[in-house]
């Protein structure tokens, strides 16, 4: 187990320079000026200042060294548009929130959605599992902003329940963490009922009930934790989804995390932001990844088995 | 098992039920109450900002940092509400020809108790103009002799320091020479770029010195908290020189990036005034609002033509006539913009006298008669046009409908939307040879025509059109060099003709004058205005009893 995490581990060093790299011919790709804010050009003279101090004058493959550089000194640079912070600063500032955001997006996910896929396929066929397949479709199916807005409108406007934005007090975090939870749940919902369903015709549950186990004992202990492995592997996609999916809610919600500052920041130029911040997700997706494996082979002895 | 299941639906059952009473018992918003004359006992203003603010005010670039900025420190003029520059920190000056020499307040103090002297205006002035902080805006001050070497300056770059013409001769004395003689500067100086920092903070902590913890400032109000892209706290400064008169004691700033959930924040109450972010498509339902607030800003939106390609005069014509102003901003922008008469803007001081009667290029519901007979003049007219123009609302709808106005002239056109900074690049200048018509604006740094005007000389960097006129390009200079508002007015009312007149040269369509759409509760409503400029002055604001 240890040899298969220090190999998974070492693993995210190549993978880390790929993305730096791909990240920097696509920057520089698609072109644009860090320094020009409206339609006014920038002075000749104040362009070439600003690109002398930020090393844009370099050589393509210096600049790549210095970033490289900097990622692996976790020294990300200053930033070329938020002049008085660093990316270190951002992210530090940041990515906090966005992680308090994610987490709870997929707390209601799986507590909410589990639970829900679990009843549903306990209830098969009854009014209360094709409600939920409904729900669950609308949540596939709605795009994340409208239903943030909607929710907006709803909840914190007309019923008044709730902050209509910000990240500040407990109440401001219910809505965009479920706005953000809701396709998850949706997901985990759908999956964890299939799995279910399944599982239940499997030839053990059959020999379960005959031995006279009773009903709770057998989907507690052996049902749900056969039919949560495709959930737990979900979880690795999902928080793709969550990460992608955070730079609108936090637009929406006006939540002064780090997925809103990708958004601009890429729109804006600011090279050493979308650097920083595209690192710092590879991160994140990789370890979660590495997580969602451990978790996997803890679940599931059959996959133990095959590692080791 | 059945009983369970009846009972499960019927609880979900009643659950819609509650849900449906309670969403369809929602009332409209509260109409405003009336405006009272008392002041209200709680003065503390709460602001929803549209972006993130740099409070440092040789770098910021951005509208809402500058209006923190005006209200944190204190420059050397502001501007008052006919947009002439009053005292501020200074109370007098006098202008000697190129030489400008402001006399400053005694007694002012920044909040680490230091004084305020001229000497943190000639620091913050250079620290502005250095190469190393390399500020977006040091072009302000390039009219000072000296200023323009220092900031193209590569190494060895103290020796030119020394050399920028802004002096404070004594603690209360600022002297500056100018490269020629400039009426507009002592306007420009309300610009944020020349506000002062307090020398000892910013070298104290370079990087950082603008954080809540380390700023220092000299304004009429100061910084309590910051959270980066979150919030600012702005408390009332009881020692500076004017507190007697400012009704505020609190800002609460927070910022709200999205236009719509802006709008939904006012409505719900968390904040009482926007900072004119609506979008477009709310615009026709909160005009009608008690809060609605409609400003003129300084500014023109044109589409400029790529004069190498459409080298017709009178096609270049034809084309202005057939837009129809009237229509598209009733119809598409929605925001109250006033149909443009030439390229100065409505608001400009001296507009009647500069641009007259207006264009008679620019109907305000365009004309397609005289369009087809000024069409017809053009020998081989571009029959198929290029149409280029940025992202956003309502760019695109904009293009189509000025794509369907010139196909009743007979002008086919395609339409192109570009990213924001792919398009500036692709403008150039000069623009390629694939593009015929291109959307951009322009929005004034100082209150003067100058600003406008000289972007259309042959070398300006900001002139994608291809226009050059050695002329016209003459008279800016002359208008440089000319002091007498009255006269200058004459000379820009001439090179305006030379643009948008009978016999101009029409290298743009102007569109329609800039307006700022905003939300204001009533009871800050009738204090809280926003300038030509996009500027606010809280010292002003009072928030009444409602």
């Amino acid at each position: 187990m240890t040899a298969f995490i220090i190999r998974r581990i070492l693993w995210t060093i190549p993978v880390l320079l790929l993305v730096i790299f791909l990240t920097f011919v696509m920057m520089k790709q698609i072109g644009g000026n860090p320094f020009r804010r409206t339609e006014r050009a920038v002075p000749v003279a104040i362009q070439q200042n600003l690109e002398r101090k930020f090393n844009l004058d370099e050589p393509w493959y210096v600049q790549y060294a210095l970033y490289v550089k900097g990622v692996f000194t976790f020294d990300l640079g200053p930033s070329l548009v938020s002049r008085d912070r660093t990316v270190n600063d951002i992210i530090r500032e940041h990515a906090p929130k966005s992680l308090e955001l994610g987490f709870y997006a997929m707390l209601w996910a799986i507590v909410l959605g589990i639970p829900a896929g679990v009843i549903a396929a306990l209830r098969h066929n009854s009014i209360f599992d094709y409600g939920l397949m409904f729900f669950s479709n609308v949540g596939f199916a709605v795009p994340s902003f409208l239903v943030a807005t909607l929710l907006i409108y709803y909840v914190a406007l007309k019923w008044g329940l709730v902050p209509t934005n910000g990240w500040t007090t407990w109440e401001s975090k219910i809505l965009p963490s479920f706005a953000l939870g809701l396709l998850p749940m949706a997901y985990f919902a759908r999956l964890v009922r299939g799995s279910m369903l399944e599982t239940l015709q499997q030839d053990y549950v059959r020999t379960a009930r005959a031995k006279g186990l009773r009903q709770r004992r057998i989907i507690v202990r052996h049902v749900l934790r056969n039919s949560l492995i495709p959930a737990i592997t979900a979880i690795a996609p999902l928080l793709g989804f969550i990460i992608t999916g955070s730079f609108v809610i936090e637009v929406i919600f006006s939540i002064p995390g780090i997925g809103r500052y990708f958004v601009t920041s890429v729109s804006s130029r600011d090279y050493s932001v979308v650097m920083g911040i595209t690192v710092l997700t590879s991160v994140v997706i990789v370890l979660a990844n590495l997580v969602v494996d451990i978790l996997y082979g803890i679940l599931d002895p059959r996959t133990r088995e095959a590692r080791t | 098992m059945l009983s369970r299941n009846r009972w499960l639906s019927a609880v979900l059952l009643s659950l819609v039920a509650v849900l449906l009473v309670v969403g369809c018992g929602g009332d409209d918003d509260e109409g405003g109450n009336g405006g009272g004359g008392a002041a209200a006992a709680d003065q503390t203003l709460k602001w929803g900002l549209g972006s993130e603010f740099l409070l440092d005010p040789g770098l910021a670039t951005d509208t809402t940092s500058s209006k923190i900025l005006s209200n944190i420190f204190d420059g050397l003029v502001k501007l008052n509400n006919d947009l002439e520059a009053e005292p501020a920190a200074a109370e007098s000056w006098d202008e000697n020809g190129k030489v400008v020499t402001f006399h400053l307040r005694e007694g002012m103090k920044w909040t680490n108790g230091d004084p305020v002297t001229a000497g943190d205006y000639e620091f913050a002035w250079k620290r502005a103009l250095s190469p190393e902080l390399g500020s977006d805006y040091a072009y302000q001050l390039t009219g000072i002799q000296g200023a323009a070497e220092y900031n193209e300056c590569e190494n060895n770059c103290n020796a030119l320091r020394d050399k920028v013409m802004v002096q404070a001769t004594d603690p209360q004395t600022l002297k500056v020479t100018l490269t020629s003689v400039q009426p507009w500067f002592i306007e420009q100086v309300a610009h944020h770029v020349f506000l002062p920092v307090n020398p000892k903070a910013v070298q104290a902590a370079p990087e950082r010195w603008t954080r809540p913890e380390n700023i220092v400032t000299n304004g009429a109000f100061k910084v309590e908290d910051a959270q980066p892209s979150a919030s600012i706290t702005l408390v009332k400064n009881a020692d500076w020189r004017d507190a007697a008169n400012v009704k505020l004691e609190r800002v609460e700033g927070r910022i709200i990036v999205d236009g719509t959930t802006a709008v939904q924040s006012f409505e719900a109450g968390e904040v009482d005034v926007l900072d004119e972010q609506l979008p477009p498509a709310e615009i026709p339902r909160l005009k009608d609002t008690p809060e609605y607030e409609l400003y003129t800003g300084l500014g023109t939106t044109y589409y400029g033509f790529n004069m190498k390609n459409i080298t017709d005069i009178n096609q270049r014509r034809a084309m202005s006539l057939a837009v129809n102003r009237r229509q598209i901003i009733d119809t598409i922008t929605q925001a109250n913009e006033i149909p443009a008469k030439g390229f100065t803007p409505e608001g400009m001081p001296g507009f009647e006298e500069i641009v007259g009667e207006g264009s008679p290029w620019t109907p305000e519901a365009g004309d397609i008669d005289q369009a087809k007979e000024y069409m017809a003049k053009v020998q081989g007219p571009k029959q198929k046009v290029a149409i280029v123009t940025n992202e956003g609302d309502p760019n695109k709808d904009v293009a189509v409908a000025l794509q369907s106005m010139w196909k009743e002239i007979g002008v086919d056109s395609t339409i192109r939307v570009m990213e924001w900074q792919q398009y500036l690049e692709y403008l150039g200048p000069p623009p390629p040879g694939a593009v015929d018509l291109f959307r951009l604006g322009w929005v004034g740094d100082f209150v003067d025509d100058i600003n406008f005007l000289e972007l259309w000389t042959c070398e300006s960097g900001n002139n994608n059109t291809g226009f050059c006129d050695k002329e016209y390009d003459a008279l800016v200079e002359k208008a440089k060099a000319t002091p007498d508002d009255a006269e200058r007015t004459e000379i820009y009312n001439q090179l305006e003709a030379k643009l948008t007149g009978q016999d101009g040269a029409l290298p743009f369509i102007p569109m329609w004058s800039i307006s700022y759409n905003n939300l204001e509760r009533e009871s800050v409503k009738e204090t809280f205005q926003i300038n030509l400029l996009d500027q606010v002055d809280l010292t002003t604001v009072e928030i009444k009893e409602s």
